[in-house]
């Protein structure tokens, strides 16, 4: 029965290895579990998850599992577009969360819970975006003792409900990590630039100087000075952030070719990448598919890549103006109360080098493409071109102004 | 398992955090600690060696540190100095190796913990350069040949502030928790270990504006638990009226350390 949870756990993303399953039994055989379902979900989530961002994918394999619930999945495409909205994900997340806790007692009527579903699927009529009925209703849960919630807190903000009808229907886009063989070597040669003026930096020195030794210890009279030196080390982090909305397929193999670049360039301290869908919102995506769950909050990234990293956003700005000025613009995920412009200015507060490479720039101010206009008033912008990129690196290593 | 881990009357700990403590000794795993700032994860390992009665070995991480300065040092300066004024012993290496704290708790003559503080802030490869010794419990001393042996296996607890990713093969190897921010009973529990004679309404109040300050989304830096903490305790000093608190925020600046986030709760962010 086991080797089903096994099973599912990986199906829901969560990579559990051999060697975890195996602790975990070794735990089981100790009875560390304490003999109950809910001593059974703390341990085997200690064991087998390993970042609180899967917290919520594990719930739901755990709940389908040990409740054998199916999600079926015979709404129909309007319902799902419905639910692609944030308020929508709230309530998919409520009734489990509500449903859950009923495994927890052991008392609940599997049926009941999924009539209720289905009812409440079938009594709204209209899609539902902003209701105060929908909105507000997850409160706290008490599963287990002391107050913590099933997954309930997450750093990484409320992670999306990772059910089924998230990633039915989802549009799928080419992975920008492919790995073919090409030659980018012109775009490598150009972040190479973001190496080149990296040599004074604050680090401690703690290399031995050699011939520095050798010279101040002749000076010395043969007796033994130590010079030390700092370590010739690359300190630039970068921040990429990338376009994966529609309009930017064209360029797939362009931003391919940049992704690439990136990856081989292996001398930067530490390089980032996260995606976004048109603009950015409340929340940046992992990976370049953009399946709401798979992200994490922009405040979240503020704090945890610092204002040091230097950011490459690229993207073809063709948002439509309310996808950029309206507070509810982003029209497959969540806008987190600010509108598309009020998030890049906080990008842009926050990070001291920001720029933008744009596939597809228009010359000059082209008032017929008003995002673009303002996202270059916001960033310096340059074209996708080595030419482009070569310049973009130069006022990423140029001095604050 | 010969003792268990309950909590200390200084540390309120979930009962979840409890039994992580307790599934990651008795499968003799490093138990890897996440959670917000000021969720009292380093405090954790104290109060685990409290409560258990065993020494605390600190291994603070910083950016700089390498896997190797925990096993050992070759201090070859100073004995290249030595053997300049011909100090006696320049000859016996073993003289100028010096364990680090993983080399400390593995020599230790009693089972020790050993907290491996803020891991994340180091390289990272950092992790993935432990991996041998925290599995065998073993390393190997080049200079003098010798192998150094864990004789109790050290209780081992790590703490991160997810400012990097950690290594999947670290990861496998690690017995996770995640600190939930305390909600407000167990805030006052907690508040409670710290001034027990606290006025109920001031806490009450206190509370209010620290999980509001909490929920604005412009705020920077999100308030941690000891700050409130402090926060309580400058109002009690301060003698401040109950009902002044909401009204006037006195003393925020404990509790808010940034300028921007300051102008953004001065200025109706709380509303």
């Amino acid at each position: 029965m086991f080797i089903q949870f096994f099973d599912t756990l990986r199906e829901k993303g969560i990579h559990v290895t051999l060697g975890e399953w195996l602790d975990l039994q070794e735990a089981l055989d100790k009875g560390l579990c304490g003999g109950t379902l809910t001593g059974f979900y703390y341990l085997a989530r200690m064991i087998l998850v390993k970042s609180e961002t899967d917290y919520d994918k594990y719930d739901m394999a755990f709940e389908e599992c040990f409740k054998a619930v199916e999600h079926e999945t015979e709404v129909g495409a309007q319902m799902l577009r419905w639910l692609d909205k944030s308020d929508m994900m709230e309530l998919a997340h409520e009734e489990a969360r509500d449903h859950l806790n009923r495994t927890e007692d052991l008392m609940i009527d599997k049926d009941d819970v999924e009539e209720k579903f289905k009812q409440r699927l079938k009594d709204q009529d209209s899609e539902h975006n902003g209701g105060s009925f929908w909105i507000g209703t997850m409160g706290k849960t008490s599963f287990g003792n002391m107050g913590g919630n099933v997954g309930g807190v997450r750093v990484g903000g409320q992670t999306g409900y990772q059910s089924a009808f998230s990633v039915i229907g989802a549009r799928k886009y080419r992975d920008f990590r492919d790995d073919r063989v090409m030659d980018n070597r012109q775009f490598q040669l150009a972040f190479r630039r973001l190496r080149q003026f990296s040599s004074r930096l604050d680090i401690p020195e703690s290399e031995l100087d050699i011939e520095g030794t050798v010279d101040k210890t002749c000076n010395n009279g043969g007796y033994l000075r130590i010079q030390m030196k700092k370590p010739r080390k690359n300190a630039v982090k970068l921040l990429l952030l990338m376009d994966s909305g529609g309009t930017m397929i064209p360029y797939s193999s362009l931003l391919n070719d940049l992704f690439q670049a990136v990856n081989k360039s292996n001398h930067y301290k530490d390089v980032k990448a996260y995606y976004f869908h048109n603009c950015i919102y409340s929340h940046v995506y992992k990976t370049p598919e953009c399946e709401n769950g798979d992200w994490v909050e922009t405040t979240w990234m503020f704090r945890n890549v610092d204002s040091d990293y230097k950011v490459i956003i690229v993207g073809d700005a063709a948002m439509a103006p309310e996808e950029l000025y309206s507070d509810t613009g982003n029209y497959r995920g969540p806008n987190g109360g600010l509108s598309g412009y009020e998030w890049l200015q906080q990008m842009k507060r926050h990070y001291k080098k920001i720029v933008w490479l744009n596939p597809k720039m228009a010359p000059g101010r082209a008032p017929w493409r008003e995002a673009e206009t303002a996202c270059k008033e916001m960033f310096p912008m340059y074209k996708l071109t080595v030419d482009g990129l070569n310049r973009a690196m130069m006022e990423l290593m140029a001095p604050k102004r | 398992m010969a003792k268990e881990f309950q909590g200390t009357k200084d540390y309120v700990a979930s009962e979840q955090l409890l039994a992580s403590v307790n599934i990651a000794m008795a499968l003799q795993k490093p138990l890897l600690i996440k959670g917000e700032p000021g969720t009292g994860k380093t405090q954790l390992a104290q109060a685990v060696a409290d409560s258990l009665g065993k020494e605390l070995i600190i291994w603070n991480i910083k950016s700089t540190t390498k896997a190797q300065d925990g096993l050992y040092m070759y201090d070859t300066i100073q004995r290249l100095y030595d053997g300049q004024f011909g100090v006696e012993g320049v000859d016996d290496i073993a003289r100028y190796i010096k364990l680090g704290k993983l080399g400390e708790a593995f020599e230790s003559e009693e089972q020790v913990i050993l907290l491996i503080d803020e891991i994340d802030k180091a390289d990272l490869e950092f992790p993935n350069d432990l991996l041998w010794e925290l599995d065998q419990m073993e390393f190997y001393i080049h200079e003098t040949h010798r192998t150094v042996k864990a004789k109790h296996r050290p209780i081992v607890i790590i703490t991160s502030n997810a400012e990097k990713e950690l290594p999947d093969a670290f990861l496998r190897r690690c017995i996770f928790h995640y600190i939930d921010f305390p909600d407000r009973e167990l805030m006052e529990q907690i508040v409670r270990v710290h001034y027990p004679d606290v006025e109920a309404h001031l806490l009450q109040e206190a509370m209010d504006v620290f999980y509001a300050i909490r929920n604005i989304h412009d705020i920077r830096k999100k308030p941690s638990t000891s700050e409130l903490i402090d926060w309580v305790n400058a109002l009690q000093i301060g003698g401040i009226p109950t009902e002044q608190i909401k009204k006037e925020l006195p003393f925020i600046g404990v509790v808010v350390k940034k300028d921007e986030d300051l102008e953004i709760v001065r200025h109706g962010g709380l509303n």
